[in-house]
């Protein structure tokens, strides 16, 4: 070893690079604190924290954003509600008549309209922006205060922003026993009155939408159109 | 300062004093006042540069009247109405403070706009201040959502189909649009559920994040500092004196007359005769 000292040349050691005996040996450092890598316990808890934080964050959060909102977002359950007997709307008539519980929150004044042998229940709510259409009995028509829509005496679109004719709501005549009494009528949702008595009760129940060509649509929110390119932009409509 | 002030000082103001020492010593009050208040501002600020303060005041305003009017107002589809007329006709100086409420309302619309539009004809935006703009446009939001709730809750015909309009537009936002109206609604539907919804909106969500957000405005502002306006006499002299620059560089780049000069090469047909 002596004979090393300074002179790693002669040993194939670089130049000027000691490699003899120290005075103090360097501690065998365990401490990793030049390692980014290594996971020192202070880092390990800190990550526990952390996560547990998360985790009951979450806990706390998920129930309150899914207590606020879930409700909301559900389709409400339809039912057919009575609205009366036959007699209340005459034939050749529109009839205007508020009706209540067709849904788990919701009022809706309808339009019955009773002509040429068939029932046809036509929604008030305007397809534009949802302001209630009003029915014009010298021009059989609706028109909408708000922006000015107008539709014929099936709802369907004659003038203004209305995307789509009017919503309907489907038809049903029943006997006071709950049998079923007539037939439904040529279009989707509406009810041929023949065969059936005056006593028989009418029936509204789910709403749906339609084209211009009346087939029929899931119920869309107003504002939307049912076909063409723009009813992409409502993919779970 | 004069030779009274020389002396021990009053008890009143020695105990005055030591109250506000002993707050000091524990929260460091005068100094963060001194940082939030006592800033450095610009030579040429003037009455635009209040306009934030004034918003800010009028909220101030909206949430103190809103809080005694919620002691009267009645959330439900069969009393809101009623319980909004009892205010305005029965409760004494109801419709004192319930103006207040309506007419702050449309004050702080206005207000936040023109405010906004100092910000934006300052050049108030520009870096540093990018995330105060952020936030202030936040806020701008939040402000309209307020009006949008709060208009609402009078429950009479105008309010029911206005709101009934507003959110059927919120509906017509694509794919995720009929989602969030039905979540503001309660519902598929537009009902009394709509009502509580809106008031618990109108009433916690939103003043929160109102106050949050002018929190956060607040800081920004005071640790960036205030902007001159553009044509502030010291913005001027520095951009004419860049100007005044930029010519002088321009001057030094001109050749002063001693042009490069192009040689062209002789002809060719010449060197050809002269090879024969």
């Amino acid at each position: 070893m002596a004979d090393s000292q300074g002179n790693d040349a002669q040993n194939g050691q670089p130049q000027g690079r000691y490699d003899g005996p120290r005075a103090i040996d360097p501690v065998v450092d365990d401490a990793h604190d030049d390692d980014p890598e290594f996971v020192t316990r202070t880092k390990f808890l800190s990550s526990v924290a952390v996560a547990g934080g998360v985790v009951l964050t979450a806990a706390i959060l998920v129930p309150i954003v899914g207590f606020a909102v879930s409700d909301s977002v559900k389709s409400p359950k339809q039912q057919w509600v009575d609205i009366g007997p036959l007699t209340s709307f005459p034939d050749s008539q529109t009839t205007s008549i508020a009706v209540s519980g067709l849904s788990q929150w919701s009022d809706a004044r309808v339009f019955l309209r009773n002509k040429g042998g068939q029932l046809m229940a036509i929604w008030n709510r305007c397809s534009h922006l949802g302001c209630p259409v009003e029915y014009s009995k010298g021009g059989d028509n609706y028109v909408c205060p708000c922006h000015g829509s107008a539709f014929d005496s099936i709802g369907l679109v004659t003038a203004g922003p209305a995307p789509r004719p009017l919503d309907r709501f489907e038809v049903k005549v029943v006997t006071p026993s709950g049998q079923s009494s007539g037939s439904p009528g040529t279009q989707h949702g509406t009810w041929s009155t023949a065969g059936t008595s005056p006593t028989d009760h009418v029936l509204v129940g789910s709403a749906f939408s339609i084209n211009s060509s009346q087939q029929p649509y899931s119920l869309h929110d107003p504002g939307e159109p049912v076909t063409g390119t723009l009813s992409n932009l409502y993919p779970f409509s | 300062m004069s030779t009274t002030d020389i002396g021990p000082k009053g008890p009143a103001k020695q105990a005055g004093d030591s109250v506000i020492n002993y707050v000091d010593d524990r929260t460091a009050a005068t100094s963060g006042i001194g940082w939030f208040l006592k800033r450095n501002i610009p030579g040429e600020t003037s009455w635009f540069q209040t306009l934030g303060f004034a918003t800010m005041a009028v909220f101030g305003l909206q949430a103190v009247t809103g809080i005694v009017l919620a002691m009267y107002y009645k959330p439900e589809p069969t009393t809101a109405y009623a319980s909004i007329q009892n205010i305005t006709n029965h409760v004494t100086w109801g419709w004192l403070v319930r103006g207040m409420h309506k007419w702050g309302a449309s004050a702080m619309i206005i207000l936040v706009f023109l405010h906004m539009a100092r910000v934006f004809i300052f050049g108030s935006y520009k870096y540093p201040r990018e995330l105060t703009w952020l936030t202030g446009a936040l806020l701008l939001i939040m402000t309209m959502f307020m009006g949008l709730t709060g208009y609402l809750l009078v429950w009479d015909q105008k309010a029911y189909w206005a709101t009934v309009v507003a959110m059927n537009i919120t509906a017509s936002a694509p794919i995720i649009g009929p989602y969030i109206a039905d979540i503001l609604r309660g519902g598929t539907q537009f009902g009394p559920s709509t009502l509580s919804r809106f008031y618990a909106i109108h009433m916690l969500v939103i003043p929160a994040g109102i106050a949050t957000f002018i929190g956060l405005h607040l800081f920004l502002v005071s640790k960036l500092g205030i902007t001159e306006p553009p044509w502030s006499k010291r913005s001027m002299r520095a951009r004419r004196a860049e100007e005044a620059a930029a010519r002088a560089a321009a001057r030094e780049r001109e050749t002063r007359g001693r042009r490069e000069v192009t040689v062209e090469p002789a002809p060719q047909t010449l060197t050809a005769e002269a090879d024969k």
